[in-house]
């Protein structure tokens, strides 16, 4: 093999492990979605402040296997809240206002990061081990293995959660129709609230997973919205596990061009893929199409 | 008792009169008080004012979240400021800066023209992003991140003076309020606003949604280019992270706090977006204004609780954002720091507790201290005429299908129409009635089979062909456009004649006393009989109604009646779905039964009714009543 394509794939592959990252948030979006037909324009803002909380944590002397979960706990508090604040009004007057509020409520996070934590990037430490493994010549760090084994892991225990615990299934009844689920006893808005907090905890984990490559500061939040949205609208808003693809392949797309035109374009790709995939195909590559009653 | 104060004037006037004063006195400001500083705010206000009005369009009007507009006011600034270097004349320049965000938001309107809702904001975000990576990143056209520096021109060798040179952006942020408020009370702005509340009707009435929908957004990224030329030719100095994220949310702010729908609200927006940053370096002041903020937020709940009842969330939610920006003002240590926060939180309540924003809020209360004289109701005329006559069917499908996943929802079927008929369809729930009815006036595509409409075949799934092929139809679940009245809503609809042609209409439904009413305010029965004025308004030859008498009252029934045996006379040609046996054998010269997507029955009403096949459709043959009972509450025909 030779070294240019060597060089290349090695991008590739770092850029779609992270790109399971993206995965993680776009599932968050799916999440509420599905329950509630409402995302939040405010996603990438819970990943920073689950960061940010995550390493405040570890800031007064918690391991950092308790800050994790810890920051979750925050998460699922901050989406339960957004959904409550920023969400249940505009759904219940079938209008868009929450598009709205859902960005306002993440630009008074970003506000509230930056006067609590300052506007500098900060590490976050990690213990993982140093040092690199090697598959066929192309080498992963063990932080770049924990993003994709986290996303993975707890993608698989929300979708097993949904499929097989009462919530879940409450869940799903209330996302194919509310009416009929309230007539059945669940209370819909509980639903919602639940898939939102499940969403924000999804949040802070991507967040504390995240920031030991990336670092984390109070910027990190907008690209990371619209990179997810990217993937979640590839994807489709219902699609499951087409997340992961789409996530892989925006991560790869994203180092491939920032490497081959400049870092400045790293994003380029993602929106464009975006934007394209909103022109051909709303409902998503993996996504139902949906047909209008009158 | 409450004053009112009745002046005689109508409310138009009254407005063109405060807004005429508003203008001069803004423009008299520095001849009276002389500041470099405040007169930079007043010349940043206008061009705000000129940036807002358009993003009004597409928030306000249009009803969509827009969040590219911040990225075409640069690219606007960017191509004068271009232009400028390049050594062209000013108004030439102005041109680039419409042309610089025009050209590309054409271009986006392209993919985000069948989008709504999340996926049009987040076309337009995306939009944005790549607009502030293309300003940084072509350095050797833009300077990248180090900016772009100009000299400000003269125009026709007037030297702009800072003093001129708001004049000169007053002047403009007069004629583009003046343009946008012709232009968006005309009949265009009517159908961009019909086209918020029923894309569908939009199209089944021939108005067009895509074709308004790309004007509107054209009109909106016009005028963020001029804003952006001024704003160019005023600050002399661009960076491409000033068009970011962050303007764009003030933007927002502004459209949503100064009121949507209305060019005073976009003003007030501008004069708060630019003085807020001001009011913040001053702490005094700011917490005294954020004060009252609160108490007036405190108001209305405290209202309700008196009348010992639960505040609603719409209520509180704005005290609590209100009481946090006062604990901001009082105990931050640099309130500075805090302004997206702050920014956030007037935001917040804002969309919460004033939809309709300072415009809306200060307009209600004048409604309610003055009495305006309302606009004079013309006088009806024109009316149902009889459409010219035509050889061969009105409506021929043959073989039509559809599916929706496993479900033949219309499964091979056959209808021919003749000239003038009224048509029967009727059919247990979910016989398939109103897909049928979908294919025909092209809402679905299907997936095998003809239309033809008057022996056009218009394109399979698209209302507009359809429309034109001279269809159209009502609807079972009301598409009414709740933001207009019921005047608007004919006038909208019509392809030519004027006002009184609409009351026309509205006499014809007998629905002329309600004309100014909006059509939210409407009742269900009224609201149905405006759907048939609409779609007679555009002087169809083959009219759908579908279940046009569900859910009205027995004298209303009546009415429907009389008024479709005088569309029948007039030589329409009509397809009516409908439950009710009585309408149906009264208006109906021949009658199609449906059941589970095939057609079963065909003949006069009173062949139908005694047909076996369609007793057994609606109770179920002997042995099985019991469970067919629950298809349907309607009788048989």
């Amino acid at each position: 093999m030779n070294a240019e394509f060597l060089a290349l794939a090695q991008m590739a592959v770092g850029g779609g492990l992270m790109g399971m990252a993206y995965a993680l948030v776009a599932y968050g979006f799916q999440l509420t979605y599905t329950a509630g037909k409402a995302v939040n324009f405010g996603q990438g803002e819970l990943v920073m402040l689950g960061a940010f909380i995550g390493l405040s944590l570890t800031g007064i002397g918690l391991p950092y296997w308790a800050a994790v979960p810890g920051a979750m706990v925050a998460g699922a508090a901050l989406g339960w809240f957004v959904e409550r604040s920023a969400v249940r009004l505009a759904l219940q007057q079938r209008n868009e206002g929450w598009i709205l509020l859902t960005i306002i409520v993440g630009l008074f996070g970003v506000s509230a990061a930056e006067n609590i934590w300052g506007r500098d990037d900060k590490p976050f430490p990690a213990p993982w081990p140093e040092g690199t493994l090697e598959f066929f010549g192309i080498s992963v760090t063990w932080p770049e293995l924990i993003i994709a084994a986290g996303a993975l892991g707890i993608m698989t225990l929300v979708e097993l959660a949904k499929r097989y615990t009462m919530p879940g299934i409450a869940v799903q009844a209330v996302s194919a129709d509310p009416d009929s689920a309230e007539l059945c006893g669940i209370r819909s808005k509980s639903a919602i609230s639940l898939s939102w907090a499940v969403s924000g905890a999804a949040a802070a984990f991507a967040g504390t997973i995240i920031a030991p490559v990336t670092t984390v500061g109070p910027t990190m939040a907008a690209a990371l919205t619209l990179k997810a949205f990217s993937v979640a609208v590839v994807a489709g808003l219902d699609s499951g596990f087409g997340l992961v693809l789409a996530g892989i392949a925006l991560g790869s797309a994203e180092n491939l061009s920032g490497f081959l035109l400049g870092s400045g374009w790293r994003e380029a790709p993602g929106l464009i893929l975006l934007i394209l995939a909103l022109a051909l195909r709303p409902q998503g590559v993996f996504g139902k199409k949906i047909i209008r009653k009158v | 008792m409450r004053i009112r104060f009745n002046l005689g004037l109508r409310e138009k006037t009254a407005e063109r009169i405060i807004r005429l004063t508003l203008f001069s006195c803004l423009a008299a400001l520095p001849m009276l008080w002389h500041g470099e500083y405040a007169l930079g705010l007043l010349t940043l206000m206008a061009v705000y004012g000129v940036l807002l009005i358009g993003l009004d369009a597409t928030v306000g009007y249009l009803g969509q979240i827009n969040l590219a507009q911040a990225a075409l006011f640069g690219l606007g600034a960017y191509g004068a400021a271009l232009a400028i270097q390049a050594e062209v004349p000013l108004p030439l320049a102005l041109l680039v800066g419409i042309a610089a965000a025009l050209i590309p938001g054409a271009a986006l309107t392209l993919p985000a023209l069948r989008l709504e809702g999340p996926q049009f904001a987040l076309s337009t975000l995306s939009f944005a992003t790549l607009t502030v990576i293309f300003l940084n990143e072509s350095e050797s056209i833009t300077n990248g991140a180090l900016g772009l520096s100009i000299i400000r021109p003269s125009l026709f060798n007037i030297v702009l003076d800072s003093t001129r040179f708001y004049w000169f952006c007053l002047m403009i942020l007069f004629i583009t309020w003046w343009a946008s408020q012709l232009l968006l009370r005309s009949r265009f702005g009517l159908a961009i606003e019909a086209l918020r509340d029923s894309p569908t009707a939009t199209d089944a009435l021939g108005i067009g949604a895509l074709r308004h929908k790309a004007l509107a957004f054209a009109w909106g990224s016009a005028l963020a280019g001029l804003a952006g030329a001024l704003h160019a030719i005023n600050f002399g100095y661009l960076q491409p992270a000033a068009f970011g994220y962050d303007l764009m949310v003030i933007l927002l702010l502004g459209v949503v706090f100064g009121g949507r729908r209305n060019q005073w609200g976009a003003f007030a927006g501008a004069a708060v977006v630019t003085m807020l940053p001001n009011l913040l370096s001053n702490r005094t002041l700011f917490s005294l204004l954020v004060t009252l903020g609160c108490l007036l937020a405190i108001a209305s709940p405290i209202r309700t609780l008196l009348s010992r009842t639960r505040p609603s969330f719409r209520q509180t939610a704005p005290v609590a954002a209100m009481a946090t920006a006062l604990a901001l003002a009082l105990f931050a240590s640099n309130v500075e720091e805090w302004r997206k926060g702050i920014f956030a939180l007037f935001l917040f309540a804002a969309v919460v507790g004033l939809p309709d924003g300072i415009a809306g809020a200060v307009t209600a209360i004048l409604r309610k201290l003055i009495h305006f004289s309302p606009d004079p109701l013309p006088v009806a005329t024109g009316g149902m005429q009889p459409v010219k006559s035509f050889a061969g069917l009105a409506l021929h499908a043959s073989n039509l299908q559809k599916s929706f996943g496993g479900v033949k929802a219309v499964d091979n079927v056959t209808l021919k129409i003749g000239k003038g008929e009224t048509h029967g369809l009727i059919g247990p729930n979910g016989s398939g009635k109103t897909t049928l009815v979908n294919l025909i006036s092209g809402l679905y595509k299907s997936d095998s089979g003809s239309v033809e409409i008057f022996g056009v075949r218009p394109i399979p799934g698209s209302l507009m062909s359809a429309f034109s092929a001279g269809s159209a139809r009502t609807f079972q679940n009301l598409q009414s456009f709740t933001g207009l009245t019921a005047l608007e809503s004919i006038m909208v609809c019509q392809q030519d004649g004027g006002i009184s042609e609409a009351m026309g209409w509205l006499h014809t439904v007998g629905l002329e006393p309600k004309a100014r009413l909006l059509c939210s305010e409407m009742s269900y029965g009224d609201l149905r009989f405006l759907e048939i004025a609409r779609a007679l308004a555009t002087r169809p030859y083959v009219l759908m109604l579908d279940e046009p008498a569900a859910g009205m009252s027995k004298p209303d029934i009546i009415r429907l009646v009389d008024l479709v045996t005088s569309i029948k006379r007039a030589g329409i040609t009509i397809l009516l779905i409908e439950h009710h046996q009585d309408v149906v054998a009264e208006l109906c010269d021949r009658v199609s039964v449906m059941d589970g997507g095939r057609l079963i029955a065909q003949g006069t009403p009173d062949q139908v009714r005694r047909d076996p096949k369609v007793i057994e459709a609606y109770l179920g043959s002997d042995d099985t009543t019991t469970q067919a009972n629950n298809d349907s509450g309607a009788q048989p025909c």
